[in-house]
């Protein structure tokens, strides 16, 4: 989409045009370079919509980049902690990778349409880490973040909505399965995957396809409780799904200025995404391998119920003894499940071993004023919500 | 870990440095074989491309035994048009009065000279013996070995400290500049700091060049140099006659495609034949670049050593050009006994940062810097030998091009100072930097498999996280002149290695 830079310094999507038109309150933020809704009417209400309807989110702004090349599959296989040598056509991989100290970089998702093309997404910009990592690989990094226009579509009814848009069958469509339709003589690449722990599909095509595509999803979903959702929406919902985010939950490797606020994938929970008996070797491996060996692991990122109805934004962690154990990454009040719920970074053994009389420290804002309330914590699981939808096959459809 | 290993290591590479290794774990009852590429043994030492030696420290040495071969002092002479030639032979007398028919200022001033660079060379030569720390091991010997240097450095005194730390990114040419006035000895000396390296007189750095230059020749400016008896690959022939008492053995036409890797560990080499060979630890000869990137691999190695390794510098620009002669030509105001010596043609600094220039343009300068040496051997034809400086790794009109008037440029300069020259050719054979990359395996054609400078020494040599001889990758060791000290001929790189390797073991 042409624009005119002079008047803005931040790009706008393929979808602009409809999800300005759906904003009702003006609210932007920049992601990767791109304007996009924080919120469209009540992030409440968009919430709502993904937990019992239909949620629209334009995903264009996530970085994308095409990796092609005969050495593809082997490249992918390198750069990523897990083991994706098994990884069969027409699927996506949840993904790590990291750094040579085996810190996390970031995580994403790989689609693989054949053992020579794979398309890569994640949340920040990281074209120089692909590049100098395929340096001795035959592959072609290409960055397509501008040339592919993505939408979320998630919700309990998204299946339903999608079928209505055209996507035949799509109930039979497994997690981490992707297929590629034509629907109204439009190329649209239809994945079961997401970032709010539901039934949903991400939908990637051409730009010159986004509007129409928006449109169409729009009608098909008028009775299905559809409604487009911003960051804020997707932020309560990722939470409730213990999905983790980059530069929120732990900092990314290239980005974090001190080297102790680096983390690994076993500080951050992502243990089961490292596969050390990986034949081949991986970005990391060494220094992983050693971290597993030596038993280093300083930190873990846990789930926290907590009592009390007070979101624990930004808390510290104590023990029993007022010692200072942790911080809380991203906190929440689940209206699906009635529970005060936290994610939360803490100093080994605690949340692993020792699991009682942890206590957060929360400030609660009451009208420029603080009430501090000294809750119980109690270590769960990070995944708070995973309803049966999410990996039924076939999807649930509504009429 | 498969098969037998039916050695204890396997050296890549039969270059002095693995000669020495082979020598040093042999001496401690290790089986070792050494994989050369060619077909003899000794890499850059060789005729063709050596023409002066430092001399083996004792510890190396000892490390393997002890050597038995006899060195010749070189005097060097900086050649002028004129005829008013300077010669130094390293003896602070007889350097004097040289120098002092020139100009006295220069004489007196090059004794103070001389007496503080060699003070610096040796705080610098006691840190280039031992392997270096590295810092971030956390390891108390390393720190401890890093305060030691930062000691020896403060214990020169206030002055010399302030001295030390003004000197270690300067330029020669504004230190010569501050304290000569003759432009012929400025020249020779800035040569001296230059010679194998990407600099130029004014780059910045290029004066710690000299103290390195100086600290592996007897902390000497001209004292140092040496040619040894019976042609420089008796060095070599030593080192293999010592490997061959030691039961090293030596297989050679035997090129290493890759290593082995098993659990992320080095277990063997994979020759270009097809043959496997295997053994507890693996040791390159290789400079940094093929050790990681074709031993290794890229796609076993993380992605910030790959960075590291691709910024490693060890572009050469030095070419040789060596002249078959039929009859010795006659060098203006020279007698015999010159021609024995070490003749540099380097004029001023100004000529020298001239010749440079083109160079970062991969172009080629028509008045090249050079270091001459006359081989005279019995029933044997003459021969000068030549170190051409700057010609640049690659240049833009492609070297097959360029190489015979390149060569016409370079006797042009020689008949200025030995008229005669073009009379007494018998054949001529230039080797450009990229020739000794094919020919000896060594990337770039680079005299120290890396660009002696600051980023690139002591513990940041080859690359941070790999300065102790050890590679990325486990049972992997490098024992090169990529490694510390770097290169130079001393042999200390493959001694330290071989002790990093039996403390693995």
């Amino acid at each position: 989409m042409s624009q005119d830079l002079r008047y803005s310094a931040l790009k706008k999507t393929p979808f602009h045009s409809r999800t300005s038109l759906a904003s009702r309150t003006n609210k932007y933020y920049n992601w990767n370079g791109y304007t996009v809704p924080t919120e469209y009417s009540t992030t409440e209400l968009e919430y709502t919509a993904a937990r019992n309807g239909t949620s629209v989110m334009d995903l264009t702004p996530m970085g994308k980049y095409e990796i092609t090349g005969v050495h593809a599959h082997q490249f992918v296989d390198y750069l990523v902690t897990r083991d994706l040598s098994e990884m069969k056509d027409n699927t996506v991989a949840y993904i790590i990778w990291c750094n040579e100290d085996g810190k996390v970089i970031d995580d994403g998702t790989i689609f693989k349409f054949s053992s020579t093309k794979f398309m890569l997404c994640c949340a920040v910009k990281i074209y120089n880490w692909l590049n100098d990592s395929a340096f001795g690989f035959d592959v072609t990094i290409t960055d397509v973040t501008d040339t592919i226009a993505a939408l979320a579509i998630q919700g309990p009814t998204s299946c339903s909505t999608l079928k209505k848009f055209g996507a035949i069958d799509l109930e039979t469509l497994k997690p981490f399965e992707m297929r590629e339709y034509k629907i109204d003589g439009l190329d649209i690449l239809i994945s079961r995957t997401g970032f709010t722990g539901d039934l949903g599909y991400e939908l990637w095509t051409d730009p010159k396809n986004a509007e129409t595509t928006w449109d169409n999803i729009e009608i098909a979903g008028k009775e299905l409780k559809l409604r487009p959702f911003g960051m804020h929406a997707l932020e309560m919902t990722r939470i409730e799904a213990g999905f983790i985010q980059t530069n929120t939950d732990f900092m990314a490797a290239e980005d974090s200025l001190r080297p102790t606020r680096m983390r690994s994938p076993y500080e951050i929970g992502m243990g089961w995404l490292v596969h050390l008996n990986k034949n081949s070797y991986f970005v990391g491996k060494k220094a992983l391998k050693k971290e597993k060996e030596e038993n280093t692991t300083e930190r873990c990122l846990v789930g926290l119920d907590i009592d009390g109805d007070k979101p624990a934004h930004g808390s510290v962690i104590y023990n029993s003894k007022k010692e200072d154990i942790g911080i809380v990454t991203a906190a929440l009040w689940s209206p699906i499940m009635k529970k005060n719920i936290a994610l939360a970074s803490l100093k080994r053994p605690y949340g692993i071993k020792i699991k009682e009389n942890i206590f957060a420290e929360i400030y609660h804002p009451e009208e420029l004023e603080y009430r501090k309330i000294w809750a119980r914590c109690k270590v769960v699981k990070r995944q708070f919500f995973n309803p049966e939808r999410r990996n039924k096959v076939p999807a649930d459809l509504y009429e | 870990m498969s098969g037998n290993s039916s050695f204890d290591a396997i050296i890549i590479g039969g270059g002095h440095n693995g000669l020495v290794c082979a020598n040093v774990l042999a001496r401690k009852n290790k089986r070792v074989l050494i994989c050369e590429a060619r077909k003899e043994c000794g890499g850059l030492v060789n005729n063709d491309i050596t023409n002066y030696v430092p001399p083996v420290t004792s510890a190396v040495s000892s490390s393997i035994g002890g050597m038995q071969i006899n060195y010749i002092p070189k005097t060097t002479i900086a050649l002028s048009e004129t005829g008013q030639h300077i010669r130094l032979v390293g003896n602070q007398h007889i350097d004097h009065k040289s120098i002092s028919t020139f100009s006295s200022h220069d004489a007196d001033r090059f004794n103070d000279f001389h007496e503080k660079m060699s003070k610096f060379s040796k705080t610098l030569g006691s840190f280039m013996m031992a392997s270096p720390p590295r810092i971030m091991n956390n390891s108390f010997s390393d720190y401890f070995k890093l305060f030691k240097l930062g000691l020896n450095v403060r214990l020169l005194g206030k002055k010399n400290f302030n001295e030390f730390a003004r000197m270690i990114g300067l330029n020669i040419a504004d230190e010569l500049e501050d304290n000569f006035e003759n432009t012929l000895l400025q020249g020779l000396i800035a040569h001296d700091s230059v010679i194998g390296s990407n600099l130029g007189p004014r780059s910045p750095g290029s004066l710690i060049n000299l103290l390195y230059r100086m600290a592996i020749h007897n902390n000497s400016l001209f004292g140092g140099i040496f040619q040894i008896e019976g042609g420089n690959d008796q060095f070599t022939k030593h080192l293999i006659e010592k490997c061959k008492s030691n039961n090293v053995k030596i297989k050679t036409s035997a090129s290493v495609k890759n290593c082995i890797i098993e659990n992320d560990c080095a277990v063997g080499v994979e020759l270009n034949n097809g043959e496997k060979m295997y053994a507890k630890k693996i040791i390159s000869n290789a400079d940094p670049r093929s050790t990681y990137f074709s031993l290794l691999g890229s796609q076993n190695l993380d992605t910030d050593v790959k960075r590291k390794i691709k910024h490693h510098r060890s572009k050469g620009r030095v070419a040789k050009l060596i002249l078959e002669l039929d009859k010795l030509p006659s060098f203006n105001n020279c007698d015999d006994i010159d021609l024995d010596s070490r003749m540099v043609i380097a004029p001023s600094i100004d000529y020298i940062e001239e010749t440079f220039n083109p160079s970062k343009f991969d172009k080629l300068s028509p008045e090249p810097t050079l270091e001459i040496c006359v081989k005279k051997a019995s029933n044997q034809n003459p021969k000068l030998d030549i170190q051409v400086q700057y010609a640049p790794y690659k240049t833009h009109q492609g070297w097959e091009n360029i190489k015979e008037s390149y060569v016409e440029s370079i006797i042009r300069i020689i008949s200025k100072y030995a008229p005669n020259i073009n009379e007494c050719i018998e054949r001529k054979k230039l080797l450009t930097p990229d020739d000794i990359e094919a020919e000896y395996n060594v990337s770039g054609g680079h005299w120290h498999h890396g660009e002696i400078q600051i980023d690139q020494l002591f513990m940041m040599r080859p690359i941070p996280g790999a300065s102790q001889y050890k590679t990325h990758l486990d049972g992997l060791f490098m024992c090169g002149a990529g490694t510390h000290p770097g290169g130079g001929l001393t042999g200390i790189s493959g001694k330290n290695a071989a002790k990093a390797v039996l403390d693995d073991f």
